[in-house]
């Protein structure tokens, strides 16, 4: 389960409880969902969260949801941005893989180390969730006031610019802004910044923690975090990269330019996003935005021109779900009052008003605030209005359903021979079913596809977890015999039994594997013989009323002139004999073994 | 008097003057020890026999002792070789008188160390000197090894050799000690008297044959009394295994709760295994969950196209008039790929969809005790292996207590009580909670299992239009809880030790 740290501290702040401890703090972030796990270094609590609410990424984001707990917010809250004033262009060349941007100017920022440091953690939390290890969302924040918006009349007149874009630069409406330019040193207008593709050594700039400049595909090759995200874009045949009127300022997803790193110093921000999905990074760009609006700063609009459409972001706007009065009541198993039902929405952190459907039904229209990603249906606002109520409040009770129970004809089946083969004084065993080629083949002295029992051909894995569970086991023996040798200081005689899992490859089954259950017995003592085998398997065919025979047979396995099919019905299913020497003194064992596997199926 | 024939043996064959051992009775009455140390406990009880013990102390040569005797002592072995150089006339270098003599190894020390202390002359410097008086015919120790040389285990009275020889070779480590205690009966005045007076035997039989059933005899007879207070030799009969006990008894707990068992393919597409789920092919959860992919075979054949098709747009556009889908792209491809699934939720998701058993109408109870595969990593309570427990309940109008009622009922019936529900999040639950439980002894509050009410998402494409919660839960966890396991190794696997299998209580 993923973790965020959360100075206690500063959510006594955010929250305004001074008055909290921070036992008392534990337990209302519990009853959140969010689990402590213990404190890190710095003393700040490590909380564990479900990924569900992307919102409590970050100290502000817990805060919020403590504050409706506490009852001291209710409803839905939504910051106002200033109209726009920057503007994101997006050329023709930006890769065909990594089409969306989006982005958000912050202004009049307070960050002191702390909130330095939850800025930072909420853009690594939410790079590794709904960014997807960045793959679907990357976030990049600049300083503002280290960006030099260029006029779109200016840039498209720029020459190297006229390669990337000029065909839909936009002519700028000159902007009249009366005042003096803010941040920006060179917003004579309407400032811009530019997203477009670039070739790998199209162009350099001095990446974060460098101080060398580098082209994209440098950075890749030669920068720590460009090799760890080297795998987004090294198959796009242009690189995303982001332009100011200075140059290349940052290589989405990769990393920023040095030229806008944000310090404790940064007054004015700059956020942009790129990604695989719009409603993604607008999600991520809302997160963030509440974060630093939480902290009082100003959201600033930004408009972002798509080469045929243009969108104004951040994208605060609300969704709505409407939600049946007597769903809630089916759910939570409770009788509630429509004004309960307003009063716990609120107490969410959303908004509900009362209306009638078109079949005359009560039902909700509630309100969700942009930062919530995981509502995706109406059920979802039920376990909102269910964790208000609180779920541990409800008095459990047996469902009043009437069915009839039952076991499944396999596993009776199963039961009833491992209850025969234990009467035999059989210890029943149970092993895994991941082993290895050398296992499950070499060390029986048999190989994959050998036209013997037990010999099929292994289903295997993609990436085991060790080279000892490589494939599943074609058949029980190995497993049996690894027992046998890792216990060679117990007492003897060792009869052993596993009724268990086998798979093979098989291309006629729907999956590609046939899998069955193999019944595989051992007898090892110091006068173990094929009698001694024989006679079980003979029992075992007698209790379940089937015909045994066993004509001879040749089996690496075993000795020859002592190895027999088991024939069951008219069908060979099995083996049976006197393990070989070989495989004896492979296994360590220092006593005869004899031995049967076959198919339960065959007892059916 | 009358008594048992064994006992009459006995006391015949002791002595009133003189204590005769267990061994010596039983060669003299031809009977087994173990029989004859029984008579003469019976007998002590009667009065007839007074038992004294004794402890003997026999005396042995141990390995390196009898090596000595063929190869001679270390330091003799030197003095004879430092004879041979001329070390009585004048020093001679220790290097050459050692090579000389052919010890090696730790038999240099233990010769050197012996040299000076039994005078056969000095070493200094480096340089080594003999005595040309000193005798090794006469050295007492190897004299003592060549006395001891043929006996084994002597009673120490027995052996011609002085204590303080014998305690100088024990602590070379050339000579074992042991003691014994020897049990010596006598007879009683009473017993000579009863004996004089004629003893008879008494019938007494070991064994209930067919001729004495037959012939009426065992009438007349009577039957030797065994020590059945002792113990018997160990017994090794078969036993399920512990873990397979455990499931049976949630088995069996399940079908009295009214549940059907499902059974079903443990290689399975991840459609069956996630995107029925509605977890988005995107999930972290379908990497972080570790799964097992197959590299041989790659995909599933066919999958229901129909089905396909309502599960794609659940993901793509959501459910119902407000629902929405993920924004995420969705892949036929990515859904057939094959892996050893992570949970039985497959096979849940098999029976509601109808693949299984065909169209379920509600209500319905199901569930499993089966194998699920994670890569996780392998420690003391996590194996790459385990059974987890799922079950799903298929009715009208299921409610979050409902959910409560049936966990605290199931887990009641192992003595599980004050479940505690935490909400929770599951991509294909809502709501979901994580189950925790009291551990029955140590008080400890422990995470049990995971459950929930199915999502819309999940359930509509599979052709349910009526409520389904469900959970699961991993076996092992309940095992330990119950028999407070410390290593799920020892139990599960090829690393098992067979003892602990051997021994293991049962339940019931």
């Amino acid at each position: 389960m993923p973790t965020v740290d959360i100075d206690p501290d500063e959510l006594r702040d955010l929250t305004g409880h001074d008055e909290k401890s921070d036992e008392e703090l534990q337990e209302d972030l519990f009853g959140l969902g969010l689990e402590f796990e213990g404190r890190t270094e710095d003393g700040a609590f490590e909380l564990e969260f479900a990924p569900d609410r992307l919102d409590r990424l970050s100290v502000e984001g817990v805060a919020r949801s403590l504050r409706y707990q506490y009852g001291d917010a209710r409803g839905v809250h939504v910051p106002s941005p200033n109209s726009p004033e920057w503007t994101i262009e997006v050329d023709d060349s930006v890769p065909d893989e990594r089409p969306y941007v989006t982005g958000a100017v912050v202004r009049d920022v307070d960050l002191d180390e702390e909130g330095l440091e939850s800025l930072i953690q909420l853009q690594e939390k939410l790079h590794a969730t709904m960014g997807r290890k960045r793959a679907k969302g990357a976030i990049g924040i600049h300083d503002l006031t280290m960006l030099k918006g260029r006029d779109a009349r200016s840039a498209s007149e720029n020459e190297s610019s006229a390669e990337r874009s000029s065909a839909n630069s936009r002519a700028a409406e000159p902007r009249d802004s009366g005042d003096e330019p803010r941040a920006s040193p060179a917003a004579d207008g309407n400032p811009t910044i530019q997203y477009v593709g670039v070739e790998p050594d199209g162009d350099r700039f001095v990446p974060l923690d460098s101080d060398r400049e580098m082209t994209p595909a440098d950075v890749l090759e030669d920068h720590e975090t460009g090799r760890t995200y080297a795998d987004l874009v090294s198959e796009y045949e242009r690189y995303p990269a982001i332009y100011d009127d200075l140059g290349l300022f940052s290589f989405p997803p990769v990393i920023n330019g040095r030229r806008t790193e944000v310090s404790t110093d940064s007054r004015d921000l700059f956020v942009e996003m790129t990604g695989t999905d719009q409603w993604t990074i607008d999600k991520m760009l809302a997160i963030v935005c509440y974060a630093l609006s939480a902290r009082g700063a100003t959201l600033e609009e930004v408009t972002v021109e798509y080469p045929d459409h243009e969108l104004v972001r951040p994208d605060l706007s609300m969704k709505t779900k409407t939600v049946a009065h007597d769903r809630i009541e089916t759910i939570l198993g409770i009788g509630l009052d429509p004004d309960e039902v307003l009063d716990l929405a609120e107490r969410s952190g959303l908004e509900a008003e009362t209306e009638e459907s078109e079949d005359g039904d009560l039902v909700y229209e509630v309100t969700i605030p942009p930062y919530r990603v995981d509502i995706l249906h109406p059920l979802d606002v039920i376990d909102d209005l269910g964790r208000a109520y609180g779920f541990n409040e409800l008095d459990p009770r047996y469902p009043d359903v009437g069915t009839v129970g039952g076991r499944h004809e396999r596993s009776r089946l199963e039961n009833a021979a491992r209850t025969q083969l234990v009467g035999q004084g059989f210890e029943d065993l149970l092993n895994f079913h991941m082993i290895s080629e050398e296992e499950n083949y070499d060390r029986l002295d048999i190989s994959p596809g050998d036209d013997i029992y037990g010999a099929g051909e292994p289903a295997t894995i993609k990436e085991p977890y060790s080279e000892d569970f490589t494939m599943l086991r074609t058949w029980v023996m190995p497993s049996l015999l690894m027992v046998l040798e890792r216990n060679t200081h117990r007492s003897y005689p060792q009869h052993l039994a596993e009724i268990g899992f086998a798979a093979a490859v098989d291309e006629s089954e729907n999956t590609g594997v046939a899998e069955s259950r193999h019944v595989g017995a051992v007898l090892a003592h110091h006068e173990a013989g094929y009698e001694d085998a024989k006679a079980r398997l003979q029992a075992l065919a007698r209790n379940f009323d089937v015909d045994l025979e066993t004509p001879p047979t040749d089996h690496p396995t075993f000795i020859p002139g002592r190895t027999a099919a088991i024939v069951i019905d008219g069908e060979e299913v099995g083996v049976i004999g006197e393990l070989h020497p070989k495989v004896l003194i492979e296994h360590d064992l220092e006593v005869p073994v004899s031995a049967f596997e076959f198919d339960l199926e065959a007892l059916r | 008097m009358q008594l048992p024939s064994q006992q009459v043996a006995v006391l015949e064959a002791a002595s009133a003057d003189e204590g005769m051992s267990v061994d010596a009775l039983a060669a003299a009455t031809d009977l087994p020890p173990e029989t004859v140390t029984g008579a003469v406990f019976e007998l002590e009880t009667e009065g007839l026999v007074a038992v004294s013990e004794r402890v003997d102390e026999t005396v042995a040569l141990t390995d390196e002792g009898r090596d000595y005797v063929t190869e001679g002592l270390p330091e003799v072995r030197l003095y004879e070789a430092a004879l041979e150089a001329g070390a009585d006339a004048d020093p001679v270098s220790m290097g050459r008188v050692i090579g000389a003599s052919g010890l090696e190894g730790g038999a240099v020390d233990i010769a050197l160390s012996n040299y000076a202390r039994k005078g056969y002359g000095a070493i200094d410097s480096g340089e080594i000197t003999a005595d040309p008086d000193a005798d090794p015919d006469a050295d007492a120790e190897a004299n003592a090894l060549a006395a001891l040389a043929d006996v084994e285990d002597a009673p120490i009275d027995s052996v011609d050799v002085d204590s303080d020889t014998l305690e100088s070779l024990e602590r070379r480590g050339l000579l074992d000690r042991h003691e014994s205690t020897v049990r010596e009966a006598t007879l009683t005045e009473r017993a000579v008297t009863e004996l004089m007076a004629g003893i008879e035997t008494a019938e007494t039989v070991g064994q209930v044959t067919p001729e004495l059933l037959t012939s009426g005899e065992w009438e007349d007879v009577e039957f030797a009394d065994y020590n059945v207070e002792a113990d018997a030799e160990q017994f090794e009969g078969g036993n399920v295994h512990i873990l397979r006990q455990t499931a049976e008894r949630v088995k069996d707990t399940l079908v009295g709760m009214g549940f059907q068992e499902m059974d079903g393919p443990h290689v399975d597409a991840d459609f069956w295994i996630n995107d029925c789920l509605f977890m988005p092919q995107d999930h972290p959860a379908r990497t972080h969950w570790d799964r097992f992919a197959l590299e041989q075979p790659t995909h599933i054949d066919e999958l229901p196209a129909d089905l396909v098709a309502r599960v794609e747009r659940a993901h793509k556009e959501g459910v119902g008039e407000d629902g929405e889908g993920y924004h995420s792209p969705w892949d036929e491809d990515f859904a057939r790929a094959l892996a050893l699934r992570g949970h039985t939720t497959s096979l849940s998701t098999r029976y509601l969809s109808g693949e299984a058993v065909g169209d379920l109408e509600p209500p319905q109870r199901y569930f499993s005790v089966e194998k699920v595969y994670r890569n996780d990593t392998l420690d003391p309570t996590h194996l790459l292996e385990f059974f987890q427990i799922e079950g799903w309940v298929m009715a009208e109008d299921l409610s979050v207590r409902d959910l409560m009622g049936t966990f605290e009922e199931f887990y009641a019936q192992f003595g599980i009580e004050d479940i505690q529900f935490k909400p929770h999040y599951n991509p294909y639950t809502e709501p979901s909670f994580e189950l925790f439980g009291t551990h029955p002894t140590t008080g400890e509050l422990v995470e049990i299992g995971n459950s929930g009410i199915f999502r819309e998402e999940m359930l509509e494409p599979l052709g349910v239009d009526c409520d389904v919660m469900a959970w699961g839960l991993a076996l092992e966890r309940l095992l330990m809880l119950m028999y407070g396991f410390e290593d799920i190794r020892d139990i599960h696997g090829t690393l098992c030790d067979l003892e602990l299998l051997r021994n293991t209580e049962v339940t019931y």
